[in-house]
């Protein structure tokens, strides 16, 4: 809100600079955010809180300044005595509606001359940015920059019957507001109205029909107070904010109506030359109750942090206008004014106290710590350890919004995952959902990268998706990890060429992470559809042992991680210049997998041998199918399996391929003699043989 | 003979200078000298023509020359040998200068950077780490918080509403309102996370990332959350930031206040940065609203809290310099590789 130095001076006479004020109402709460000089003159951008609509005013902050220096406030002028016939007689007002309006005051002003207002109020509107208009419209605006009261001015002449009616709109009815705009109303809305229609929209516009013109003679004033909801829900529902509702929707003093009554007529009699008629209509349906609370000293102290005395406290509520008085020892009981609505209890007291000696005074300590420390937590750990890896596998991490379009996630997301939940009032088409994977983000990021000329690109999202319930309501929310990989493996280097990146990399990366985060977890890899990906170049991992279910429901026999190259049908759709491999694991799925006992094994006390065998396998089989044949045969000692060559090309028929299988035991004991191996390695012939599996000679 | 010994061991001697640590020099000398045809050899097969009076002396005189040249030759082959072993080392020689072999380097976004001190600080002093739900309903994001319908604070916040009656967090306190309904006090907390507005420019993106903090317990007092922001933005940006209280309006805290550290730029003498004022703006704070804890059962007579929050991304871009909100989100690798682990 902009303010006048020198109008706050004629309400105030203090003394100090339009900097010192700055700085003062700062302190105070009321956080100047600029100071523009305007010829003798300076005018203060103020950001008034939302609960202090008392001072959205000049009078408002005058108060606030009066606290700040000590000086008292200038007494308001009073208004002329009126002439002729009192209001009364001369018109009516019913407040029908009395849940909505709790006050509603009208005057009348007659012979008035509608012209130009003199240059001194010109310059008042302007240095607070609004235009002059005319000379009564200019004092209703004078009013309400002055008193923070909004009124309205109607032409009496143009109202019906001379009759004021204070009502809910009828279904149906409509209003050209004064911005020539027609609105078409409803019974939710307060309207003021004559006997025959609506002339106004409570609290918000007056209508065209009853404005102010040059032929205006007879001006009915309004100062009333209506319901700060009712006010709110108008101007929200027809999109009009106004000066008016400003202050109405925050909440007015219903005691500022008189106040505001006098300063207009006062201003109607010097600016436009009117006789006021005598005497005010005031129809008062809800009387004004003046809260009382009560302050113990103990409690500014206990919340401030120091205690500032009982006379600090005393001078501090009196400066504010809140006449303490002292009702038991070390309590104050004071009395709220009207126009601090925001004043409910005694810690909103604490807060007046403590803005008025100034937080600077507050001193600084740590908290003394209570209880036990908290126990390390295992969940947030495992997050952070998943970025520190994927980190030092040469990933970067990136954030996707959670958002995405209509149907971005669609092509990677399970049959029967639901349908994305939807953000009913999306600020960009791209970001209308919320999202059921993190692919979608990082091959939009992987994209945007690759466009602008990187050529590999290797990114990674900690985040969470958003999955619909059958049961509606609160999505289930996973944190997931999601990675996104193009162009080389390696970095570039003179020793050697390096490969592109291919499905083992990113399955090599996915399980130093699923390793790093729950360590010796029970899983299997497998082949496996992934909706969104390469049939035939994708790996999915399954829990191989029950798992505790986390959170809401899930399959258990559902893979917790995925990857794999990204569709080429998606490709081409996407427009993506380059092959994309993509992963995602469920960390939360992740974390709650049962896994080995982690204890300490001793180390062996005799060497191992090993025998290589190298196979050729049929289309269709798989090092899996192999490594489950392999383990039929009982071994004499431990056993580990490593693939140590793979091979396809002549002599093998070209569906074949052979992979060389180096068998390892290592006995804990004693050694193993060369007959047991080698009984070990014909029982593995036989047990491979039996499924067609040859040794390749 | 004495002469013909002395020419022997004169030639010889400069035979060996000559070769130098070539090693098939130094045995072709060897073979000249010691050899089956050798000339110290010929000398000794020459013994038995000598008298029996002269062949002891001369004896010696062979034995000590044919002693001294064998002992000179193995100095010499030793020597040939070390050089062949040196150069043979220098042949395998590289250069380390030439680019090394390295995986990948990856990086952490400057908010994970960022989050990670703030909460660095905090587990120090034994705040728990919590977090909460993205997806929130209207009673943990507004109403637990003071803020019923119709209240003007919700202007503030512009909300993104889902479906089935949620919204998109606004900001964390939710997860205050949660650990406090949850949990006994003393609590101490943080809660960093993603928060949504609708609102999307230079300076504002529609998701971003919060950090707020609550300690409830007997004797809470605003002094202590002076003291916890004080010491965290030292710990933050240096032993001389300065942190100011200012009285603020927030619904859900009362006293409330923002606060503001000192300019970074200009060192609190004001300058382009902070307007002038020599204070940065950080966030809001206060102590606990009574109404709050009334809607979370924590009783208000016996407990006190404070609570303070904080925007990470802002705090980032502060920290690195950063002068562009949106490259925060952009996830351009030639940004984001300038923040390795």
């Amino acid at each position: 809100m902009l303010v006048s130095i020198a109008w706050l001076r004629s309400l105030c006479p203090f003394d100090g600079s339009a900097r010192e004020v700055a700085a003062a109402l700062t302190a105070r709460g009321l956080t100047v955010d600029a100071i523009r000089e305007e010829g003798d003159d300076a005018v203060l951008d103020i950001d008034v809180p939302a609960n202090r609509p008392d001072c959205l005013s000049h009078r408002g902050l005058a108060r606030e300044i009066s606290a700040a220096w000590g000086v008292r406030l200038a007494p308001q002028p009073g208004g002329p005595a009126g002439a002729g016939a009192g209001i009364a007689e001369l018109a009516r007002v019913e407040v029908l509606s009395a849940d909505l309006c709790g006050r509603y005051a009208a005057r009348l002003v007659r012979d008035v001359r509608v012209g130009p207002s003199p240059a001194w109020v010109a310059r008042r509107l302007s240095s607070c940015g609004l235009h002059a208009i005319n000379n009564v419209v200019d004092a209703s605006n004078l009013v309400l920059l002055e008193l923070g009261h909004p009124i309205h001015v109607f032409d009496f002449q143009r109202i019906a019957d001379r009759t004021v009616l204070v009502r809910r709109a009828a279904a149906g009815e409509r209003l050209t507001t004064l911005d020539g705009v027609e609105r078409s109303l409803d019974p939710e809305m307060l309207v003021i109205a004559d006997s025959r229609r609506p002339v106004a929209l409570a609290g918000i516009m007056g209508g065209a029909d009853t404005g102010i013109t040059d032929a205006t003679r007879e001006v009915l004033i309004e100062a009333a107070w209506f319901l700060p909801g009712s006010v709110r829900q108008t101007s929200r529902r027809l999109g009009m904010a106004t000066d008016a509702s400003h202050r109405f929707e925050r909440g007015a003093d219903p005691d500022a109506v008189a106040a505001a009554q006098e300063m207009a007529v006062r201003l109607l009699a010097d600016l436009a030359g009117g006789t006021p008629a005598p005497g005010m209509l005031d129809v008062h349906p809800t009387p004004v109750v003046r809260r009382n609370l009560r302050l113990r000293a103990d409690r500014v102290g206990e919340l401030l942090g120091f205690d500032p005395g009982e006379k600090e406290i005393e001078a501090s509520l009196d400066a504010l206008g809140l006449a303490p008085s002292r009702a038991l020892p070390r309590t104050f009981e004071v009395t709220v004014p009207t126009w601090r609505i925001d004043l409910e209890r005694e810690a909103d007291l604490v807060e007046e106290v403590g803005r008025h000696l100034g937080y600077e005074r507050i001193p600084a300590r740590l908290p003394v710590p209570g209880g036990e420390p908290p126990p390390h937590d295992p969940d947030t750990d495992g997050e952070e350890r998943c970025r520190d890896v994927l980190a030092h596998l040469g990933l970067h991490e990136v954030f996707c919004y959670s958002m995405l379009a209509v149907g971005e996630d669609d092509p990677f997301s399970r049959p029967g995952s639901g349908q994305a939940l939807a953000v009913t009032n999306p600020i960009a088409e791209p970001l209308a959902r919320l999202r059921r994977s993190l692919l979608p983000g990082l091959i939009r990021s992987l994209d945007l990268n690759v466009r602008r000329g990187s050529r590999h690109v290797r990114l990674f999202e900690v985040g969470r998706v958003f999955l619909p319930t059958k049961s509606g309501g609160f999505p289930d929310e996973r944190l997931r990890v999601g990675i996104a990989w193009c162009g080389a493996a390696r970095p570039a280097h003179w020793s050697g060429p390096s490969p592109e990146v291919g499905l083992h990399h990113v399955i090599g990366v996915v399980e130093s992470l699923l390793e790093a985060v729950r360590p010796r977890a029970l899983w299997r890899r497998t082949d496996g559809a992934v909706p969104g990906l390469h049939p035939g170049k994708t790996a999915i991992w399954q829990a191989i042992a029950p798992e505790p279910a986390p959170g809401a429901g899930h399959n258990p026999s559902e893979p917790f991680a995925w990857c794999g190259a990204l569709h080429p049908a998606e490709k081409k759709r996407l427009d993506l210049a380059d092959a994309a491999f993509l992963a995602e694991v469920d960390l939360e799925r992740l974390r709650s997998l049962p896994a080995r006992h982690g204890g300490f094994t001793p180390l062996p006390r005799v060497p191992s041998v090993s025998r290589d065998l190298s196979l050729v396998l049929n289309p269709g089989v798989s090092f899996d199918d192999l490594r489950r044949l392999l383990a039929i045969p009982r071994p004499p000692a431990p056993v580990e399996f490593e693939v140590v060559d793979r091979y396809e090309g002549p002599p093998l028929r070209s569906t074949e391929i052979a992979l060389t299988v180096r068998v390892i035991l290592q006995p804990q004991e004693r050694t193993l003699s060369d007959e047991e191996a080698e009984e070990y390695r014909a029982a593995l012939v036989k047990a491979l043989g039996e499924k067609e599996i040859r040794l390749r000679t | 003979m004495r002469d013909e010994l002395r020419r022997i061991e004169r030639e010889f001697n400069s035979a060996l200078v000559s070769a130098g640590t070539d090693p098939q020099a130094v045995e072709e000398i060897r073979v000249r000298y010691l050899g089956r045809k050798g000339e110290v050899t010929a000398l000794l097969k020459g013994l038995g023509s000598l008298s029996a009076e002269e062949r002891p002396a001369a004896g010696k005189s062979i034995n000590d020359l044919k002693e001294r040249i064998t002992l000179a030759l193995l100095g010499a082959a030793d020597a040939a040998e070390a050089e062949a072993h040196r150069l043979s080392l220098a042949h395998e020689a590289e250069d380390p200068t030439l680019p090394p072999l390295l995986p990948w380097v990856g990086s952490l976004h400057p908010v994970t950077h960022t989050r990670r001190l703030i909460e660095r600080v905090f587990r120090e002093m034994g705040y728990t780490v919590d977090s909460g739900p993205e997806v929130e309903d209207d009673f943990h994001n507004f109403e637990a918080l003071n803020l019923p319908p119709e209240h003007p604070a919700r202007d503030a916040t512009d909300t993104f509403y889902v479906q089935g009656g949620l919204l998109l967090r606004t900001h964390t306190s939710p997860v205050q309102i949660r650990v406090m309904r949850s949990r006994r006090p003393p609590i101490r907390m943080i809660c960093p996370g993603r928060v949504y507005r609708r609102d999307w420019d230079a300076t504002h993106l529609p998701m971003f990332h919060q950090l707020e903090a609550l300690v409830v317990d007997e004797n809470i007092s605003m002094a202590d959350l002076k003291g916890t922001l004080a010491l965290l933005w030292k710990r933050i940006f240096g032993p001389d930031v300065e942190t100011r209280l200012r009285p603020g309006y927030f619904p859900f805290v009362e006293p409330g206040c923002e606060y503001d550290i000192s300019c970074r730029v200009c060192g609190g003498c004001g300058c382009r940065a902070c307007k002038g004022s020599g204070w940065i703006e950080i966030g809001g704070a206060g102590m606990v609203h009574p109404t709050v804890f009334e809607a979370v059962g924590v009783d208000p007579e016996r407990y006190r809290g404070f609570a303070f929050g904080l925007g990470i991304d802002r705090i980032a871009m502060m920290r690195y310099g950063v002068d562009d909100l949106r490259l925060l989100m952009d996830n351009d690798v030639r940004f984001l590789r300038q923040f390795p682990i």
